[in-house]
């Protein structure tokens, strides 16, 4: 993958750079390659460049093979690798490129304004952004009823904050590269309560690839890890069809499917990479992934249960909110991570020798979550 | 097949829009099962009948959520409140106004105050906090 952050070059150029590092990383040759997923969420809004999956494909050596390109908002390229590892699972392709590419920073000429109008559009057309409803706003409301519920507070959701950017001084890919404390956090301003801006990940351009290849093939690799779950599903939408606002359920049902092909539960997984595109993503998603119990993820954040040296490790890479979040390269830069950690190659930021990890990667007002469990080789 | 081929539109977005022009807030229940929806869908989630009528929700009901968006998209002019409101079994998105200083919160008492359409001839429902 790329470093994720400010990126001049065109989106095609951006994806070669991650997906020449991919080919490098698993030894591969673009004619070893017999398909491409490929996940953009938003290029026709934000630099009016659409039909991206043959163009990234001329671009990296693989024109001929099929290509399709996925969108579902933030789930984007999760999506992309859930189709990937089904299709070499099924025997239709052998070995396959995955990956995503999106820019979201003013490099692409759109202003915060007018990038917070394209993000929104992921939320209901008729019924939610004529309110003038943002996605900060969609994670708010979400963030504000499990407040109400259990009495998580903005200190604990501050928390983390804290800890993703502390880790995120460790990953050399990472947008943000500087501590912050809790305090800064709750002074920055108000972009819409409970969040204040240091709750937000940031803008972010960047790119990820991954190499997925069937489990007999997997052998002739280098450093091979196993994919044992992907889960996915969706809820209702808009928000108030949601029965439960704050229980994030595409999340819950994404999970348990995941769980079951793998055959573990929670307290089997060492650690999660999770969709912290605002702190209470992050402590929802504790939730719904089975880390603690219904209300006990504020507080296991401000415990330090999720810091890399807790017991329930979440986002060594820094997450979303210090790693950056390029919508379409998040999900596959969540498999990145969960592939160098269980590698053991994650230095500064690595976890104790962990053998199975899970990355959650949600899309839009939750509508869609695609859970990933991945293993170290025996 | 039936003859008119748009017939399920009268149930749909268009008669929720006109609806709420006039201040009133649709949402449909199912003939079939009763669930009810805050706003237009063509197939219940709960049972999968296609059978769904357009039905007036309750002008009043609590906040379930609310935030205060202080960074809007363009084409609005913050900040404002979004909430979502309960109206009786149902919950609808809308525009949040509170007379009081105070900022809204959850559980507060909401009764429908007007229509906003600042997004492309699209309207959204207001709601405002009712004060003692």
């Amino acid at each position: 993958m790329t470093t994720f952050g400010v990126h001049e070059s065109s989106l095609p150029e951006l994806f070669a750079t991650a997906a020449l590092s991919a080919y490098d990383d698993a030894g591969v040759d673009p004619a070893d390659i017999d398909a491409f997923y490929f996940g953009n969420a938003m290029g026709g809004q934000t630099e009016n460049d659409t039909h991206l999956a043959p163009t990234l494909a001329t671009e990296v050596g693989l024109a001929g093979v099929p290509a399709q390109r996925f969108e579902d908002a933030c789930a984007t390229s999760a999506n992309a690798f859930k189709n990937a590892v089904q299709a070499v699972e099924a025997g239709i392709h052998d070995t396959v490129l995955v990956g995503g590419v999106e820019r979201c920073t003013p490099e692409t000429g759109k202003g915060t304004g007018e990038m917070t109008r394209i993000f929104a559009s992921a939320s209901h057309r008729q019924y939610e952004q004529p309110t003038g409803l943002t996605f900060p706003g969609v994670f708010a409301l979400l963030t504000k009823r499990h407040m109400h519920e259990y009495g998580t507070t903005e200190e604990q959701l501050a928390h983390v904050a804290v800890k993703n950017h502390g880790n995120g001084t460790r990953n050399p890919r990472a947008h943000f590269g500087s501590e912050t404390t809790v305090e800064e956090v709750l002074d920055s301003p108000v972009v819409a309560d409970p969040f204040h801006l240091m709750d937000c990940c940031p803008f972010s351009d960047g790119a990820a690839a991954v190499v997925v290849t069937s489990d007999d093939s997997a052998a002739s690799f280098d450093d091979p890890v196993d994919v044992t779950g992907v889960g996915h599903a969706t809820d209702l939408v808009p928000l108030g069809l949601k029965p439960t606002l704050h229980a994030t359920q595409a999340a819950r049902d994404a999970a348990a499917q995941a769980y079951e092909q793998a055959g573990v539960t929670a307290d089997e997984i060492d650690f999660a990479e999770v969709h912290d595109c605002f702190t209470g993503a992050e402590v929802l998603a504790s939730e719904a992934i089975g880390f603690f119990e219904d209300g006990q993820g504020g507080p296991a954040a401000e415990a330090g249960r999720t810091a890399l040296d807790g017991d329930r490790p979440i986002n060594p890479s820094g997450g979303l909110k210090a790693k950056g979040h390029p919508i379409g390269a998040t999900g596959v830069a969540q498999i990145v991570e969960l592939t160098e950690q269980l590698r053991g190659e994650a230095g500064d930021r690595q976890l104790d020798d962990p053998q199975r990890g899970l990355a959650h990667n949600l899309g839009g007002d939750a509508g869609t979550t695609v859970i990933s469990i991945m293993e170290a080789r025996a | 097949m039936s003859a008119n081929m748009d017939e399920t539109v009268s149930v749909g977005y268009e008669a929720w829009a006109d609806a709420l022009r006039s201040e009133r807030v649709l949402g449909v229940s199912c003939s079939d099962c009763g669930a009810t929806y805050g706003t237009p869908i063509s197939v219940c989630h709960d049972c999968g009948s296609q059978d769904l009528e357009l039905v007036d929700l309750p002008t009043d009901g609590t906040l379930y959520s609310v935030t205060r968006v202080a960074v809007p998209p363009t084409g609005f002019e913050g900040p404002y409140h979004v909430g979502i409101v309960q109206l009786g079994a149902a919950r609808v998105t809308a525009r949040i106004e509170t007379a009081a200083e105070d900022n809204p919160e959850i559980g507060d008492p909401v009764v429908l105050s007007g229509v906003m359409e600042a997004d492309d001839g699209h309207p959204a429902p207001v709601f405002e906090v009712e004060t003692d």
